[in-house]
């Protein structure tokens, strides 16, 4: 493997409910290289928690989390485009460079360089309401990279998606992310989708239902682009969801 | 020299703009600190349930005494002034604020924390913008209440001793002492242009833009403003945000900076209680006994004022709601006639309390109508008339339904919701307003109606400042306990019956 650029270390996690306690996470270790890292479990398993544990949106009862670089910045792709209606598209991708030191002028400029890496360059000074869903999931994925991230979380991404715009989104992040033009050297994305994580991912991780572990993890070693037709995609897939429903 | 008049009319709207611009700011800080933290939360709220619903004119000696004496000569009452504006203006503001940063998407927080935006780059650029909407609609009330207590602000009397502040109230109160018909005339007219042509040209305007309510106003001025405004908060928040970026303010500071708020703000609440006198002090309990015994005379002419301003209010939306013509005409009618102070209609309607015997009751009936009315008035037509469906209305023209039948099942249960919020403000109000209503000294001729009120505005007139500010907690605490039983019971039942969406 590839040196590690982030470290799960036996992180668990309970929610309080009134009077009972949830336990959702327990004991997940995992060591993500720089590769494209799928995280696939039953619906209500905490995977979405793991992520946001990871993101630093919320703290582990026990464990840790360690991101190997000494600038440890994520991109986080949410399901939903969360864009600040009262900003313009470009402003919104500047916001958090702005947020963080940069000026106003860099921070755009920056900005604009992410929106036309998604073909959103004719659209900087549109305001998201003016945008159909696949454009506004497109300022999200540019917001995340122009932080310039070394690891890019993805929540569901494509969940919120007609289909012909998911398919379309999936192969421009997996452009972007085989032909290296981004800072990114990990990317985890949670989803449900068996088919595509077995399409994008290079490594899929399997989660059992709540309290979620580690059930399995497989490497999918299947050259890009990835055909779903083939007997390997579909002996792969198989395979995971026998593990899933086991 | 400019002529008094104009000086006059200068002092008291830059009296009134500086005190919006301060309550703007508190409500912004106090609202998105309470919608984001819940130990803010948790202290603020019942705190500001309590301020919002009590007498602040009955505070008011006990709060000039206290300016007046830690700020040097001239700047203690102009403070004072300025204050008592300011708690008729900010209340319904703060709680505008914190409810719309409260019902924001969860996940726009998310997005903040995960992009280390820090807290003035969330607070300018996801909070406030998230709050513009309400801070606009409830400025149409606010700006109304702050236009009410200027009188009250500007000639206030501390026992023997009376200040008088340059400005408009000023003006025409002296103007009618001196008799002088022609200035009183004078100042009345320039006091509602003023109250005409902000209307108008801003909160109209903005109401109008923002909301995309219909409401009588002329645009051009408003859009100058509103980018002069949007520039200079643009540049402050600028400002704030890259200096916060290159600080990296800790977490524990700014609850530092939140505790020694805090303590501060009780250590001068003590001081101003013991200033007053201590309420521990003897004599306090005949003063106290006569405001238990005044409470149910004030308390049936408050229910009372609400139940008919509730009604005039759902009379004046249905007129407005009917007629586009009408409509505009009776809004703005409602502005102004909202915004005319409290002590005014005295002297504006002394001839009909001195000639008649029922004369004072119904100049008393006025000035409560003012300071309770236009709570419900606004809350039907800014949030109301908004909460009608289309669809519904295409019901019930499909199906005939009309008049009283339409009124009964469609109109009055749609509004319902926002005539409970209003009527709960409206209540408040008219407390507030009992101070102004039921006692006045017209140069030397007063006119006293009893009821806990006019013992409140007595006992101030005297200059017994301790029994000003016991009478005042205790009607408080009485006015707290009908929140906490008859209207929170209200609200709960308005909530399951009228509360859900069109099915």
């Amino acid at each position: 493997m590839s040196q590690p650029v982030l470290s799960i270390v036996g992180v668990s996690k309970s929610f309080r409910q009134g009077r009972t306690s949830l336990k959702v996470l327990d004991g997940i270790t995992l060591e993500v290289g720089e590769e494209f890292v799928a995280i696939l479990g039953p619906s209500g398993c905490g995977k979405t928690t793991l992520l946001r544990i990871i993101a630093g949106l919320e703290r582990p009862d026990e464990g840790q989390i360690v991101i190997h670089s000494k600038e440890p910045r994520v991109g986080f792709i949410f399901q939903f485009p969360t864009l600040l209606p009262w900003l313009t598209v470009v402003d919104n991708v500047a916001l958090p460079l702005r947020a963080n030191g940069m000026g106003w002028e860099e921070a755009r400029e920056r900005a604009r360089k992410y929106l036309s890496l998604v073909g959103l360059q004719a659209f900087e000074d549109f305001y998201p309401r003016e945008l159909s869903g696949g454009m506004k999931q497109r300022v999200n994925i540019a917001r995340a990279l122009a932080v310039e991230p070394i690891i890019l979380l993805m929540d569901e991404p494509f969940s919120n998606l007609d289909p012909l715009t998911a398919e379309a989104l999936r192969t421009e992040i997996l452009d972007l992310w085989t032909l290296k033009v981004t800072s990114v050297r990990a990317i985890v994305m949670v989803t449900h989708n068996v088919d595509e994580a077995i399409f994008m991912a290079d490594k899929l991780v399997i989660l059992t239902p709540r309290p979620a572990r580690v059930r399995g993890v497989i490497e999918v070693g299947l050259p890009r682009p990835r055909d779903r037709r083939s007997a390997e995609f579909q002996k792969l897939e198989d395979k995971v969801y026998e593990l899933l429903s086991a | 020299m400019l002529p008094p008049l104009l000086v006059a009319a200068l002092a008291s709207t830059l009296r009134m703009l500086s005190a919006y611009v301060l309550s703007v700011l508190t409500a912004l800080v106090a609202g998105v600190a309470m919608a984001r933290s819940r130990a803010v939360e948790s202290v603020l709220l019942p705190v500001l349930d309590i301020l919002q619903s009590i007498p602040i004119l009955g505070f008011f000696p006990a709060a000039l005494l206290f300016f007046v004496s830690a700020l040097p000569r001239g700047w203690g009452q102009e403070v004072a002034a300025v204050f008592l504006i300011f708690t008729s203006q900010v209340w319904n503001l703060i709680f505008g604020v914190y409810s719309s940063v409260k019902s924001l998407d969860p996940s726009l927080f998310d997005m903040a924390k995960v992009y280390r935006m820090g807290r003035a780059a969330t607070f300018f650029y996801v909070c406030v913008p998230a709050a513009r909407n309400s801070l606009i609609a409830n400025s149409l009330i606010s700006w109304a209440g702050g236009w009410f207590f200027l009188t009250s602000s500007e000639v206030i009397s501390m026992g023997s001793e009376e200040y008088r502040l340059v400005g408009l109230g000023t003006y025409i109160v002296e103007a009618f002492e001196r008799g002088d018909t022609v200035s009183f005339g004078l100042g009345m007219a320039v006091l509602v242009s003023i109250i005409m042509a902000t209307y108008l040209l801003v909160w109209n305007a903005a109401a109008q833009q923002a909301l995309g309510r219909r409401l009588p106003s002329l645009g051009p001025a408003y859009e100058a403003l509103r980018d002069l405004v949007s520039k200079l908060w643009g540049a402050l928040g600028d400002a704030l945000v890259g200096l916060s970026s290159r600080l990296r303010v800790p977490r524990y500071a700014w609850r530092a900076v939140g505790a020694a708020l805090a303590a501060y703000l009780a250590a001068e609440l003590a001081l101003l209680i013991s200033g007053s006198g201590g309420l521990g002090a003897g004599g306090l309990l005949p003063t106290l006994a006569a405001v238990l015994a005044a409470l149910p005379v004030s308390l049936a002419r408050v229910a009372a004022v609400v139940a008919l301003s509730a009604a005039l209010s759902l009379a004046a939306a249905y007129a407005c709601y009917r007629s586009e013509r009408a409509g505009p005409a009776v809004i703005l009618a409602g502005e102004v006639l909202a915004s005319i102070p409290a002590i005014l209609w005295w002297p504006l309607l002394a001839g009909l309390a001195a000639r008649r015997p029922y004369g004072p009751y119904v100049v008393s009936g006025v000035i409560f109508l003012q300071g309770s009315l236009w709570y419900l008035f606004f809350n039907l037509m800014v949030y109301g008339l908004a909460s009608l469906r289309r669809e519904v209305e295409e019901m019930a023209s499909v199906y005939r339904v009309r008049g009283w039948w339409y009124l009964r099942c469609v109109f009055v249960p749609f509004l319902m919701p926002s005539l409970a919020a209003g009527a709960l403000s409206a209540w408040g109000g008219a407390w507030n307003a009992s101070i102004a209503a039921e006692y006045v000294d017209l140069g030397g001729q007063a006119i006293d109606l009893g009821g806990v009120g006019a013992l409140m505005s007595k006992l101030a007139s005297s200059g017994d400042y301790a029994g000003v500010t016991a009478s005042a907690l205790l009607l408080s605490l009485t006015i707290v306990l009908f929140n906490k039983t008859f209207w929170r019971r209200l609200f709960k039942y308005v909530e399951e019956r009228y509360g859900g969406e069109v099915e």
